[in-house]
This record gives C-alpha cells, sequence and structure tokens, in this order.
C-alpha cells in the first residue's frame, strides 16, 4: 500500500506512457521499478502484466479506441472544419463508406478501415465546393472589379481580339508541376487584325493549317519552350513577324499562277476567252463590238456569277442548274 | 395502234414511224409512252451506237422502242429551236449510273437522222483510250501514236450510217505517202474507202474525215453540198482523262497523243458552224474515276470543262412514277415478267424498292425474273 501510493506519479504515467507508441524505453524503465507495487492491486496493470512480459513485449497498456469521430458527425455539420488541408485520408473522420482494393477470393474489396490502398492515393476533401467558395470569398478583398464596360461578348472581343488559353494541372501527387503547363494557345480572328486584301491571302498561305476558314480565326500553340511565359512571348512574337510579313511584297510573289489563286476569278480565266470568242462568232459579220460592251451584257455578267459559284463552292445540282439557265439566255434558247 | 391498258388507265402506246411523227408525237404530254425506232433505221444508224444491253433486248423483242423522256424532249426541243448559222451549241448529258444517258442521246440522234443531218457518231470514247491491242506511232507525226483498228472500225460504221453523203461531199487535197494522195475534189467515199482498205493510214483518214465536215458542215450555199452535222460522243469524259496505253518504253500514254483523240478533241470545239454537240459523259468505261462520280466538274476535269463550255448540261435521272408504270406496263405487254408474282401489286413494289426506279438496274432485274 505504502508502495502504491508513494509512486502514484509513476503508475500515472505509466498508463500515459502505454497509449503512446514508441516511447519504449520509458515504459521499461518504469515498469522495472513499480511493477511489484502497481501489480497487485490495478485491474489496468494485471492486463498488462499478462501481455508484456519480456524486454521485447509491445505497448504496454493497449488502450481500447473509442468510437470514430464519423458517428458523432451531423448532416449539416462543417466539412471545411474536418478537412482544412490537404491531409491523407482518414477513415475515422470520412464518413463515407468507401472500399477499395482487390477482392480476394471472389469477396468484396476490403472496407475503409486500416486501407493502405486509400490512404496512399492523393484526395481533395478539402476541396469541396464549399471550401473553395471559401477561398473565393477571402480572395475577394484582393481582387478588383469587372470593368462595367465590357458586359458583353462583343465588346470583349473587340477590344481583346486575341484570346490567350494555357492550361493548369492540379496535382496532389509527388511532384506538383505537370509538364503540358507550359502550353499556350493564341487564337485570333483576321478580320479584327488590319490587314488588306493581298496581306490577308499572304497571312493564310503563310499560316497553312493554323488557320481555320469557317471561323477566319488564326490558332498559334508554342510548346517549345520549357516555362510558360516564354512560350507566350513567343507566340506574340510569332504573331507580330506574320502581320509584318503579310503586309511586305517579295519580288518573287509577281510569278503567282493562276493554280496559286485561293479563288476562282472569271477575268482572264478561260471561260471568259471561251465565252468571248463564241460571242464574237456569233455576232453578225460588219457589226464591230468592243470587248468591253459584249462583256457588260447583262447575260454574260450572269453566266460570269453562276461560274464563279461553281467554281468557289463546288459543283452541285442547284449551282449546275443555274448554269444551264445562263447559258441558255446566253445563246437565246 | 393503241393499246389500252383498262385498269390502270394509262396510255402505252407504239406509234407507226412517220417522218412527221417527230413533231406531233414529242410533245411535253408524251412523256412515259413508247416510241418505236424503226428497223432499217437502227441498223443503218445504230451499227454500235446502242447500249448492249438494249442490243439483246431488240433482238428479243424484235422491236426496238425508246421511251420518251424529258431529257430526250429537251435535247431535241434545242435542236429544233437552234439557230445554225452560229457556232455549235454543246450539250452535255450528265447524271448517275443507269440513269439513261446513252438512251437519251441515241434517241435525240435518230431525229437528227431524220431530218437529214449528217452524223459522227462515236459510241463510246472510252474504247479509244484503253485496251487497244495495236499501237503505231503515227505516220504523219512523229509524236503521235495512231490506232488502226478502232479507226477502220470507225470508218466501217460511217459509212454505213451516212451513205447518202458519202458521194455529195468533196474534199481537199490530202497526200498519205509518197505514192498515195487524195486530189481535190473527189468524193469522200473514197477517202473512207482508202482509210478501210490501208490500215496504217486509217487514224490520219479519220482526221481528214472530220477536218473536211468541219469546214464544209452549214455550207455556204443551200441545195446542194448543204448539210447539217451532228456530232455525238458518249463517254466524252474520255478526251480529257488518263487512259491506260502505255508506251514502248512502258510509260503512260497521255490522251493528247492518241491522233483520234486529238482530231475529236478538235472537233469539241466551236469554231465552226451549222450543227450541233450532243455528248454524254459515262463513268462506266472511264479510266481511274471514282464510282460515285457524275457531276460534269468531276469526270470532264478542270481541263475538259475549260474545253466544253460554255455548254448546256441536261440532267437525266432515274424513272419517275409514271415512266416506272409505264416500263412495267412495257414488260408485261411484252410478256418479258414470267414470274407470277410479279404481276401483283406487291410484286410491282417489291420492284420499285429494289431497283429504286434506276433504269438499267429494273432492265437487269426483270431479265431474271
Amino acid at each position: 500500500m505504502a508502495a502504491y501510493i508513494s509512486h502514484p506519479a509513476l503508475s500515472s504515467l505509466c498508463k500515459i506512457n502505454c497509449n503512446i507508441n514508441g516511447i519504449y524505453s520509458l515504459i521499461s524503465f518504469s515498469r522495472r521499478i513499480s511493477i511489484s507495487s502497481v501489480l497487485s492491486t490495478s485491474a489496468v496493470t494485471t492486463e498488462s502484466e499478462a501481455a508484456g512480459r519480456g524486454v521485447r513485449g509491445q505497448r504496454r497498456s493497449k488502450r481500447q479506441a473509442g468510437e470514430p469521430r464519423t458517428e458523432r458527425m451531423t448532416v449539416d455539420q462543417d466539412w471545411t472544419a474536418v478537412y482544412p488541408t490537404a491531409a491523407s485520408f482518414k477513415p475515422s473522420t470520412v464518413p463515407l463508406p468507401v472500399r477499395m482494393g482487390y477482392p480476394v477470393k471472389r469477396g468484396v474489396p476490403p472496407a475503409k478501415k486500416g486501407n493502405l490502398e486509400l490512404i496512399k492515393i492523393p484526395n481533395f476533401l478539402h476541396l469541396t465546393p464549399v471550401a473553395i467558395k471559401k477561398h473565393c470569398e477571402a480572395l475577394k478583398q484582393f481582387c478588383t472589379e469587372w470593368p462595367s464596360a465590357l458586359d458583353s461578348d462583343e465588346k470583349c472581343m473587340k477590344h481583346f481580339p486575341i484570346q490567350v488559353q494555357s492550361k493548369e494541372f492540379v496535382s496532389a501527387g509527388l511532384s506538383l508541376q505537370n509538364p503540358d503547363a507550359r502550353i499556350v494557345t493564341l487564337k485570333v480572328k483576321l478580320s479584327s487584325l488590319n490587314l488588306d486584301d493581298h496581306a490577308r491571302k499572304k497571312m493564310i498561305k503563310l499560316g497553312e493549317e493554323r488557320y481555320c476558314k469557317d471561323t477566319d480565326t488564326l490558332t498559334i500553340t508554342t510548346d517549345s519552350c520549357p516555362l510558360r511565359q516564354q512560350n507566350y512571348d513567343y507566340a506574340m512574337y510569332l504573331l507580330t513577324v506574320l502581320y509584318h510579313e503579310s503586309w511586305k511584297t517579295e519580288a518573287w510573289e509577281q510569278e503567282k499562277t493562276r493554280a496559286d489563286m485561293e479563288e476562282y476569278e472569271w477575268e482572264d480565266s478561260p471561260s471568259q476567252k471561251n465565252v468571248l470568242d463564241t460571242l464574237l462568232r456569233m455576232r453578225p459579220l460588219g457589226a464591230k463590238d468592243e470587248v468591253e460592251e459584249l462583256l457588260g451584257q447583262p447575260a454574260v455578267q450572269e453566266y460570269r456569277d453562276t461560274m464563279l459559284r461553281l467554281k468557289n463552292e463546288g459543283e452541285t445540282e442547284e449551282n449546275l442548274h443555274k448554269y444551264k439557265e445562263a447559258v441558255k439566255k446566253l445563246f437565246n434558247i | 395502234m393503241t393499246r389500252e391498258d383498262k385498269e390502270k388507265g394509262l396510255w402505252r402506246s407504239i406509234f407507226p414511224i412517220n417522218f412527221k411523227t417527230y413533231n406531233t408525237y414529242h410533245s411535253e404530254g408524251h412523256t412515259g409512252q413508247y416510241y418505236m425506232l424503226p428497223p432499217a433505221h437502227i441498223q443503218k444508224l445504230f451499227p454500235y451506237g446502242l447500249p448492249p444491253r438494249f442490243q439483246l433486248q431488240i433482238k428479243t423483242f424484235n422491236e426496238g422502242c425508246v421511251m420518251v423522256r424529258p431529257p430526250a424532249l429537251e435535247l431535241i426541243s434545242y435542236l429544233k429551236r437552234a439557230d445554225y448559222s452560229k457556232p455549235p451549241l454543246r450539250y452535255v448529258l450528265y447524271g448517275d449510273i443507269g440513269t439513261g444517258k446513252t438512251m437519251s442521246l441515241c434517241h435525240a440522234l435518230h431525229y437528227c437522222y431524220t431530218q437529214g443531218w449528217l452524223i459522227v457518231h462515236i459510241p463510246d470514247a472510252h474504247l479509244w483510250v484503253k485496251n487497244c491491242k495495236e499501237l503505231l506511232p503515227s505516220s504523219s507525226r512523229p509524236s503521235r501514236f495512231d490506232q488502226p483498228i478502232q479507226a477502220s472500225q470507225w470508218l466501217k460504221n460511217f459509212k454505213i450510217t451516212n451513205e447518202r453523203f458519202l458521194s455529195k461531199v468533196q474534199l481537199d487535197r490530202y497526200v498519205w505517202t509518197k505514192r498515195e494522195s487524195t486530189e481535190k475534189g473527189q468524193p469522200l467515199g473514197e477517202l473512207i474507202d482508202q482509210g478501210v482498205n490501208r490500215m496504217k493510214s486509217s487514224s490520219d483518214v479519220v482526221g481528214a474525215v472530220l477536218r473536211e465536215l468541219r469546214l464544209q458542215a452549214g455550207g455556204a450555199t443551200e441545195g446542194e453540198g448543204a448539210f447539217k452535222l451532228a456530232v455525238a460522243v458518249d463517254g466524252v469524259n474520255a478526251l480529257w482523262g488518263k487512259t491506260s496505253l502505255k508506251k514502248e518504253d512502258r510509260t503512260m500514254c497521255e490522251p493528247e497523243e492518241l491522233t483520234l483523240i486529238h482530231n475529236l478533241r478538235k472537233m469539241m470545239k466551236n469554231n465552226w458552224s451549222g450543227g450541233a454537240i450532243l455528248t454524254a459523259l459515262s463513268q462506266t468505261g472511264s479510266v481511274f474515276k471514282p464510282r460515285s462520280a457524275y457531276l460534269p466538274n468531276e469526270l470532264l476535269g478542270e481541263e475538259g470543262f475549260d474545253s466544253m463550255e460554255p455548254f448546256v448540261p441536261v440532267s437525266v435521272s432515274n424513272y419517275n412514277e409514271k415512266e416506272f408504270e409505264s416500263c412495267y406496263l412495257y414488260y408485261l405487254d411484252r410478256n418479258w415478267l414470267q414470274h407470277p408474282h410479279s404481276r401483283s401489286e406487291e410484286g410491282k413494289k417489291e420492284l420499285i424498292f429494289l431497283c429504286n426506279k434506276n433504269p438499267s438496274i429494273l432492265e437487269r432485274l426483270c431479265a431474271a425474273l
């Protein structure tokens, strides 16, 4: 009894130490000192005597784990308080019946308790929509207002015609960085640039497959530099160079042939020559008509329109039909 | 003679041939009705001109009946109204496979024949750009190639078709070899005989014939010697496409290097007057063209289109309801449809479904019944 009284601190120390892993030496120390006195009286210590005898024994007093926190969670609790920051998966704090792993012997995937697979993978439990809203609210004080003049898409496009896109990657793995984050895409509509006819055609030719005819957009994608900032600068540089080069006219551009033309032009085409020839042969002998007069006739103009449509838009039944009408009018059938 | 089908209430008439019939019986209201081609005309005009299956049908039915259809009517109306002192108009029949382009062309050509025109008919230009057994270097020009077999065959057919004109057309002087030449003023018949006999120079003879006809068509003087020229080419896209012929050094032959094609291309231009150029496109025999191509631009190509225009495109399509009925009744009348189910309403619906009212497919289907 006296021994017990004289070592109350030691016994309590012993109990506490039992629950902490790794503090092995203290336990063994305290055990050696007070084992005789404590053993006879306390029910808890009787257990530990049976459990851990030798020097290599386990935790002394394995305390019962209390009920997990999930039991006490309400449905409308504040989740941001449970997972305020990025943390590993704790089965006792996440109230979801998650299963993960290979089902051994045709069974089911193992439960979440003590499941290493769940702990290994990155989780985003700290980034629920509520949490993000809170982040936004907190960041708002550092933001400026959206300019009130830019309230529609058209106005935005008008004042800021160049659109730059790049991707951010959120990674909760071993490394935070993703190499794809350096890619920068620059989109601009050619109608918003100050280009004349020749410059526009040249730019489209220089852009090759980067130009989309349907949306009139030039898309420049750069990924040759390691940093996003560098790629952005390179894309802007490319755009500037394209613009200035397309305004220049080189000496060899004079040699552009009909095959290089983007659109079919009726003037100086074989079609025009044929029509002229035919009309000249058709007119009665002696009447001298000027070429311009002949070409200026409405029937010829209509023929020209249908030819342009046929060649530029492609051949369809409808276009052919209109062509037929034009030819009939030309020859007065 | 008309035979009425009392159940359907539709007319299916066969008209006796009469030169006036073209005016009275070929108006808008007669679409769908069958027009009989007289046997004598068929023999003369179309020794090889008609589609092969139609020739078989003529043999089987003992008569050649052509359905009057809008494309042919359109062509004939243009031919009636055109002014023949001006350069010839070019008509191009186009349409999907099996819709009746060749038949319409032949129909219009028959009209020209009945009006007394001189017919230059090339039944299939594709035959001249592929599968030629003999390809000789040209006797007159070093860079060109001759096709003696095709040329002489064509000359024979030309002779049969245009017998009346052979003595009327007078020629210029032509020199063939050191010893042979055709003097000025000799009739066309002699030239053609020479071409048939002397195979070596037959392609050049063809060229000469075409040139003469071009120069003399719609001639300045009325009466004797004036004639209208109808040039009909089927498969005209062969002239500007690729050939499947190889030269001796194994390189591909261009169509331009073939004498026949070269001369025919000259014929297609409209720098002469007094006639008409009727053509039909054809994908069936064409070389290196996809099966779905049927529009003029696709089949003629850039070069062909530029050479042919301005032309009048005439579209030929599948049968419509009335025409299908007419064709079906014709086959029934001729006892061509032997299968009992084909005479019923359901059988007819099946036929419509199977062939989608395409003339050639319908014909092949019915041949099996």
